[in-house]
């Protein structure tokens, strides 16, 4: 009823007044006689509506900004990395030389020995040594020369014949040998794995073989057979060249030391057990100059090392050692090294130049107390170690130093402090070397001991050899490319599945900077230019992780779709609530009231 | 024979442990991430419980730069603690657990909702140094441990924020994508603390809690010296367990999870292990509680031969290069003080020792403490008196307190300060006697 009369009050056209009564069954609470009017319909649907478009225009202004990511490149690179291994080219070469070209020449089927040679670098490649990434094996180019007076070469041709007399070559002295290959230009500016087969080699006894510093190795002996000779130079080319000479199992494969932004801190530690008894120093300044300096910069390609040292006092180790007579010393054994570092007072960690993601390793000498000097290592066979030091992967390495005397300075209130002689300190970083090799997965030994007997390998001065450098170069290429797939992809999962994240124009970026970086690394790769590739591929890996551990990431990562309803209700719900009731009413109004009108109508069809 | 035997089982176990490692990552170092989420005084137990666990752990071999300590507050030097700079579990007072070597990487209120997922994520700010980071790895193994007050599916964060069960799973998620870590341990002491894992689903990831859904887990014991409870029973009772232990023990996961009774629990201690591949009753707790280095024997130097004209070439090569090698970091020079004179020439290198000698100068200088500058760190108000203390050691940097009393009215400040410099700490103490003399109390 008093929707009646409102309804009356605000109709424009009052229709109601009385109309004669012509017809008696018309039932003003049931009927009416004119049109319901659409102005109030009208005016509160267009209310409602202009409220509604207002919606799209609501939604741009709380839009989350999520730069555009790559997924389609990011999903190719993983696929990539799964179902394309890295291909890196090798080139191998065998250049056979007799010792003296008047006297002999050498009767050998070039054809079937590089036939045999093929199918045994095959042959050791599948049986899983090399298989590892960044081996060489599938895609290898081999070429042999037989330089005796005459020039038989096979396929491509790196070395120029005559570059190599082996008469001029002193076999005694390896270091000569080894500056005269590589002066002779064997490879002819390419990277070239060549082996010099020195036959019917006088002065030498039995076979000698020699890996030198550079790309190249020499095999000195007489009297042998194709297979040999073949077997020979597939291990060397396989063993030494492709896989660094290292067995498989001593450190995993998955560890490398180098973080994730592509740097490396050495941090070099002198730890006086207790000063009171005595107290050394070293010249370290000197040391980094002249050892470390040339490592570093052999290794620049697969991380950007920097180096730091300090000087701690007060540091005993945690485990405890015992004194034996017979050896003369304090012993503590292989299974005490577990226990050896003592966190709680070493104090090693203390670098502020570090940053976040870089990896530190730690290079600890440990100058024992006069209570436990001198301190050895016993080995599980009861020997004593010759280095007196091991390494804890992903750590660093610790190393006892016993002062040359273990007695103790006189009891003169003032204390001496010793400088480690330049002889002690060269020995200490010769161990702190092979240490760091050791964390690289390298042996350190100079000789390697292969199926087909042993061999020396030359060591040098900057730490590790450029074969090894390639190894490492392949390796960590490989290692970054996949890291940065694998980061990468995690970062895409994550993206998709968090819809309300924001994502900065800088994480776009690096991304893009990052695809772009493995992509380089790639084609460098596949151009067999380690360097380079294993310089882009750090990047690739350090922007990858940049763009992962992005610190805008995590703000609204748990800001999740209710969050933004219940901030946003509160706003509109009064409000779109009053709207749509009011529509909802005048809309059944409007239909009650049409329907009145038809009733109407209907009876008064009938009634006429 | 019975070598033989010996070694025919190293072998064999050798062996096996290397073809294991051949399809999953080893197990190479341990973290622990302990967290106290409530403040106020009447939680002292939720840092005594946190405190208890650090503790533990580092004597089990967790070294302090993979624990990532986060409190709450700061029960030690709470002006109510009738022990400054110490902290109690257990009435009888026999351990104090803010001894020495106590690193908290996240304190006050450092410890939020958001810097506890930074810290698990690893998303920080490029500024934020290494000691606050979880640095893990693929073959970590990682303790959370987390106490305060919790419900159902939450776990309140300084009395202001909540950490969801979403939240902590999505946390999980995302460092199991980035590989953070091999197997995770999840640890909760609050009430309800089983609703908190409902959300996990990442393999690797082993969780208990105190108490199950609808459970509140309770304080064990009330100091009445201290005046409030000092320690919560699953943590107390955790204690227990591990206190017979030590680093060479070989005690199973799951008789740590039997030893809990829920009579004198008085809540029914859950754990979750459906996500977690591995038998119990094989996984020692000092895979998780502890930590042990692996190590390799180096068996060679590098020893490049020197020859005499290639040395010295390298040597005037390198001295040629040093001059490009003057950007990289050394410290040699810092360091190469003799230790006697340590004291002394170390203290112009610490920024603290140095503030605070010259506070101490000027201390000496001025006739009237009333005209006392208002200094930087501390408000000075007068008649006043400096007590330094060192708890610890000289040669290892331990928390120093120093206690700055005001007006007789004006309740205490304490202030906690870490001293970075090993040996000034010493010196310190001694200038603290000096300064107290002159000023003539």
């Amino acid at each position: 009823m008093a929707e009646e009369i409102t309804e009356s009050s605000n109709d424009p056209p009052p229709e109601t007044p009385p109309t004669p009564p012509s017809e008696p069954e018309f039932d003003s609470k049931t009927m009416r006689r004119t049109k319901p009017g659409l102005k109030r319909l009208f005016l509160t649907f267009t209310v409602l509506v202009s409220f509604l478009l207002g919606f799209p225009f609501l939604f741009k202004s709380v839009e989350i900004y999520r730069s555009p990511l790559p997924f389609h490149d990011i999903d190719s690179l993983s696929n990539d990395v799964v179902s394309n291994p890295f291909l890196f080219p090798c080139h191998f070469q065998a250049i056979l030389v007799p010792s003296d070209p008047k006297s002999s020449s050498i009767d050998l089927n070039l054809d079937e020995l590089e036939l045999s040679i093929r199918s045994k670098i095959t042959k050791l490649a599948s049986k899983g040594i090399a298989s590892q990434c960044g081996a060489c094996t599938n895609n290898f180019t081999l070429s042999l020369t037989l330089d005796d007076g005459g020039c038989t070469q096979s396929s491509s041709k790196f070395y120029r014949c005559g570059a190599i007399r082996a008469v001029d070559l002193d076999f005694g002295d390896d270091e000569s040998v080894d500056e005269a290959l590589e002066s002779a230009g064997l490879d002819s500016g390419g990277k070239v794995y060549s082996v010099v087969v020195v036959v019917n080699g006088d002065g030498v006894e039995g076979v000698k073989v020699v890996v030198g510093k550079y790309r190249h190795a020499w095999i000195v002996g007489r009297d042998w057979g194709v297979e040999e000779v073949a077997e020979r130079l597939a291990e060397i080319f396989v063993r030494v060249f492709v896989n660094g000479g290292r067995e498989e199992g001593l450190i995993h494969g998955e560890f490398m030391p180098v973080g994730a932004d592509g740097r490396i801190v050495l941090s070099f530690n002198l730890l006086n057990a207790d000063p009171n008894d005595w107290t050394y120093d070293w010249d370290f300044q000197k040391i980094d100059e002249t050892l470390l300096a040339p490592m570093i910069d052999a290794l620049g390609p697969i991380a950007n090392i920097s180096v730091e040292s300090q000087v701690l006092y007060h540091t005993p180790k945690f485990s405890v050692s015992s004194w034996d007579e017979k050896l003369g010393g304090y012993i503590f054994s292989t299974k005490d090294l577990p226990f050896f570092v003592n966190s709680n007072e070493w104090h090693l960690d203390t670098s502020i130049a570090a940053g976040g993601r870089s990896k530190i390793l730690q290079f600890v000498v440990y100058v024992p107390s006069a209570k436990e000097c001198p301190l050895l290592l016993q080995l599980p066979n009861g020997e004593i170690s010759k280095t007196n030091a091991f390494i804890s992967p992903m750590w660093g390495g610790v190393m006892v130093w016993n002062p040359q005397s273990c007695s103790r300075d006189s009891d003169s209130e003032l204390l001496v402090r010793h400088i480690m002689s330049p002889e002690d300190l060269q020995k200490v970083f010769e161990v702190f070397v092979g240490q760091f090799r050791q964390l690289f997965g390298l042996k350190s030994g100079s000789l390697h001991v292969g199926a087909m007997g042993s061999y020396s390998l030359l060591a040098s001065e900057k730490g590790f050899t450029e074969w090894e450098l390639d190894v490492l170069s392949r390796q960590h290429t490989c290692f970054n490319i996949h890291s940065s797939a694998t980061t990468l992809g995690s970062l895409s999962k994550l993206v998709q599945s968090l819809p309300r994240m924001i994502i900065m124009d800088e994480i776009g970026k690096q991304v893009k900077f990052s695809l772009e970086a493995a992509k380089l690394a790639r084609v460098n790769a596949s151009l067999g230019f380690y360097d380079a590739s294993a310089v882009s591929s750090r990047q690739a890996r350090s922007l990858a992780e940049d763009a992962f551990f992005h610190p805008s990431i995590m703000s609204v990562s748990y800001y999740s779709f209710e969050h933004c309803f219940a901030v946003y209700s509160p706003f509109f719900l009064p409000v779109s609530m009053q709207f749509l009731l009011a529509a909802l009413r005048e809309w059944r109004r409007y239909k009650q009231e049409k329907a009145k009108y038809l009733l109407w109508k209907a009876k008064d069809k009938v009634a006429s | 024979m019975s070598i033989f035997l010996f070694l025919f089982l190293h072998n064999a176990i050798a062996y096996s442990s290397h073809s294991s490692s051949a399809d999953t990552t080893m197990h190479t170092n341990n973290w622990a991430v302990l967290v106290c989420t409530s403040r106020f005084w009447f939680n002292y137990r939720h840092m005594a419980n946190t405190l208890s666990l650090y503790r533990t752990v580092k004597r089990l071999g967790i070294p302090d730069e993979r624990i990532i300590l986060m409190l709450a507050d700061d029960m030690a030097c709470n002006a109510r603690n009738k022990y400054p700079a110490q902290v109690f579990n257990n009435e009888n007072h026999r351990l104090n657990l803010y001894g020495d070597n106590v690193e908290v990487d996240y304190r006050g209120y450092e410890v939020t909702v958001e810097n506890f997922l930074r810290v698990l994520t690893g998303r920080h700010e490029t500024a934020v140094p290494r000691s606050k980071r979880l640095l893990s790895d693929e073959g970590s193994h990682i303790l959370l441990y987390m106490t305060g007050h919790g419900g159902d599916e939450f776990l309140k964060f300084q009395d202001s924020e909540e950490l969801q069960s979403h939240d902590l799973a999505d946390a999980v998620k995302q460092m199991k994508e980035k590989r953070r870590f091999k197997e995770l341990l999840i640890m909760v002491d609050t009430c309800q603390a089983a609703t908190l894992f409902n959300q996990l689903h990442s393999p690797g990831v082993l969780a208990i809690g105190s108490s199950m859904k609808g459970e509140n887990s309770y304080s064990h014991h009330l100091d009445s010296d201290v005046g409030v409870s000092v320690v919560d029973r699953f943590t107390f009772y955790t204690l227990a367990f591990f206190e017979r232990l030590n680093m060479y023990d070989n005690a199973s996961l799951s008789s740590l999870f039997t030893s809990y009774d829920p009579n004198t629990l008085m809540s029914t201690a859950y754990y979750r292990t459906d996500l977690y591949r591995r038998h119990l009753d094989e996984v020692p707790v000092t895979n998780f509680f502890g930590s042990v280095m692996e190590t390799i024997h180096t068996d060679s130097a590098y020893r490049a031969v020197p020859r005499k004209m290639s040395k010295r070439a390298g040597i005037n090569m390198a001295v040629e290069k040093s001059v490009q090698h003057d950007d990289r970091r050394t410290l040699i020079d810092s360091n190469v003080q003799d230790p006697t004179s340590h004291m002394k020439t170390k203290d112009q290198n610490c920024p603290f020792t140095r503030t605070m000698n010259t506070f101490f100068d000027k201390v000496e200088r001025i006739e009237h403490p009333d005209s006392l500058p208002k200094h930087r760190w501390f408000e000075w108000s007068s008649p006043m008196a400096i007590v330094v203390g060192s708890k610890s050691r000289v040669q290892t940097p331990a928390p120093t307190f120093i206690t700055v009393h005001g007006d007789p009215g004006f309740s205490s400040m304490v202030g906690t300060v870490r001293v970075p410099c090993l040996v000034s700490v010493g010196r310190l103490g001694l200038a603290g006697i000096d300064v107290r003399e002159s000023i003539g109390f």
